[in-house]
């Protein structure tokens, strides 16, 4: 990317018109590749900096794919940086839980939780391109967008990624 | 069509990429192909299940503190800061309708948040007490304002007589550096109607705020460390204090904090 000019007061506006209705996909996304509501936090907030610093960058596309896309290279950064990449993928311990939902009955939340925790346990190459098609309702386009990848290579990985999840999931969806 | 055609068919079809002609035809495909047919009903019902998850929304903390960002961004224009309801612990401002206009919906509900206290049933504590909201309030004050310390050290010497005169006991204040705490100052805060001592430390980019105030039960009791909505708390008794901590921090690294705060007591008594 070109050098950031300092956005100014008109620029931050826009941003925030444009950018800042996203934030709860930013950071849902965010918390799906890091499977920790404390590290998504970081990357959501570091990645809407990225943004707003890029914003010149931004030539009216689609806004929310567009901002996907730095979330999830924020996530890789960061994570080199940190070298947390030696972290196993299938290490879903503290995976996320769907947050607290009172007006559910406790069988539906222990369903939620069981959902929520295949997913996260899903390898990280198919578990993105599954959220963002079923959680964030993308497109393949959108998506390869995302992930600066064929739609070719996003279609295999989310047939891959809905493969290994049906079969997590066996006995749920079995008997419906 | 043929059947491995029509499989390949099956979930661009679910996803709603096939064109218009192509849709057609694959639904007449399927007609006559009931392995097809089985397919899409279980494409379908794993969509329902992960579209159970309930959508996931940015914690009112780190709305706020980008918030925060975004008028640093654009310190010319940024009207908020000086204008804003001074956040006294425990009072109930209540922003001037002038100023709600000028705000986005956001700032305004942060402002409400830190004037009026987290009222809102959101931070309502796991186990809904007055101890747990007014706790998370003070934290916002501490992990948002502008001026998170009353004063402003890592000095324990310079922190600890300042409540003198301020507060009717002696907090003991201790700088956690080593153990990657560093000690950012005091302020004081208001629970349960009674002014109490805060110590904020630091992690990494993240505050920390602990509250302590003469316990009138006797013995020790372990930290005991909860999390909710991306925010660890503990509460502990140590030394004739109770203990009080909150932040934005994993809980593992809050058993850590809280460790840390029993050795410096044990180590200072
Ligand atoms: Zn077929």
């Amino acid at each position: 990317m070109s050098e950031a000019p300092k956005p100014d007061g008109q620029a931050v506006e826009r941003f925030r018109i444009v950018m800042l209705p996203h934030l709860d996909a930013a950071y849902g996304f965010a918390r799906w590749l890091t499977r920790d509501p404390i590290e998504a936090q970081d990357v959501a907030q570091e990645a809407m900096l990225r943004a707003l610093r890029y914003f010149h960058a931004f030539r009216g596309e689609e806004a929310r794919p567009w901002l996907l896309r730095i979330v999830r290279n924020t996530w890789t950064d960061m994570r080199t940086r940190r070298s947390l990449e030696k972290v196993p993928l299938d290490e879903a311990d503290d995976v996320v839980e769907p947050g607290p939902d009172p007006e559910q009955s406790a069988l539906a939340g222990d369903r939620r939780r069981e959902i929520a925790r295949a997913l996260a346990a899903l390898p990280e190459e198919v578990r993105e391109v599954l959220v963002l098609r079923e959680i964030e309702e993308l497109s393949y386009k959108q998506i390869a967008a995302v992930l600066d990848q064929p739609i070719g290579t996003v279609m295999s990985r989310l047939s891959r990624a809905r493969e290994k999840l049906a079969v997590a999931l066996g006995g749920r969806l079995g008997k419906e | 069509m043929d059947c491995p055609t029509c499989e390949a068919m099956v979930e661009p079809y679910l996803d709603g990429e096939l064109p218009a002609g192509e849709s057609v035809r694959f639904e007449a495909a399927l007609e006559a192909c009931p392995d097809c047919r089985g397919k899409l009903d279980r494409l379908r019902g794993l969509r329902s299940l992960i579209r159970e998850l309930p959508a996931e929304r940015a914690p009112d903390l780190m709305r706020a503190r980008l918030e925060r960002e975004l008028r640093a961004a654009i310190p010319a224009a940024a009207p908020l800061v000086e204008s804003a309801p001074s956040p006294t612990p425990g009072s109930a401002a209540t922003p001037s309708p002038r100023l709600w206009s000028r705000r986005s919906a956001m700032a305004a509900s942060l402002l409400v948040a830190l004037g009026a206290g987290w009222v809102g049933g959101r931070y309502t504590g796991q186990d809904g007490s007055r101890e747990t909201d007014e706790l998370l309030a003070g934290y916002l004050r501490v992990g948002l304002g502008d001026r998170p310390v009353d004063v402003a050290s890592s000095d324990q010497h310079t922190v600890k007589p300042w409540f003198a005169g301020r507060i009717d006991y002696a907090p003991p204040v201790y700088d956690l550096t080593s153990a990657g705490f560093p000690l950012l100052g005091g302020r004081l805060d208001v629970l349960e109607g009674r002014r109490i001592a805060v110590l904020v430390y630091r992690r990494n980019q993240h505050r920390l705020a602990l509250s302590l105030w003469p316990a009138t039960a006797s013995g020790d009791t372990a930290p005991v460390v909860s999390e909710q909505d991306g925010f660890a708390i503990a509460r502990w008794r140590h030394a004739g204090f109770e203990l009080r901590a909150i932040g934005d921090i994993a809980p593992k690294d809050m058993s850590v904090f809280a460790a840390s705060i029993d050795k410096a007591m044990e180590a200072g008594k």
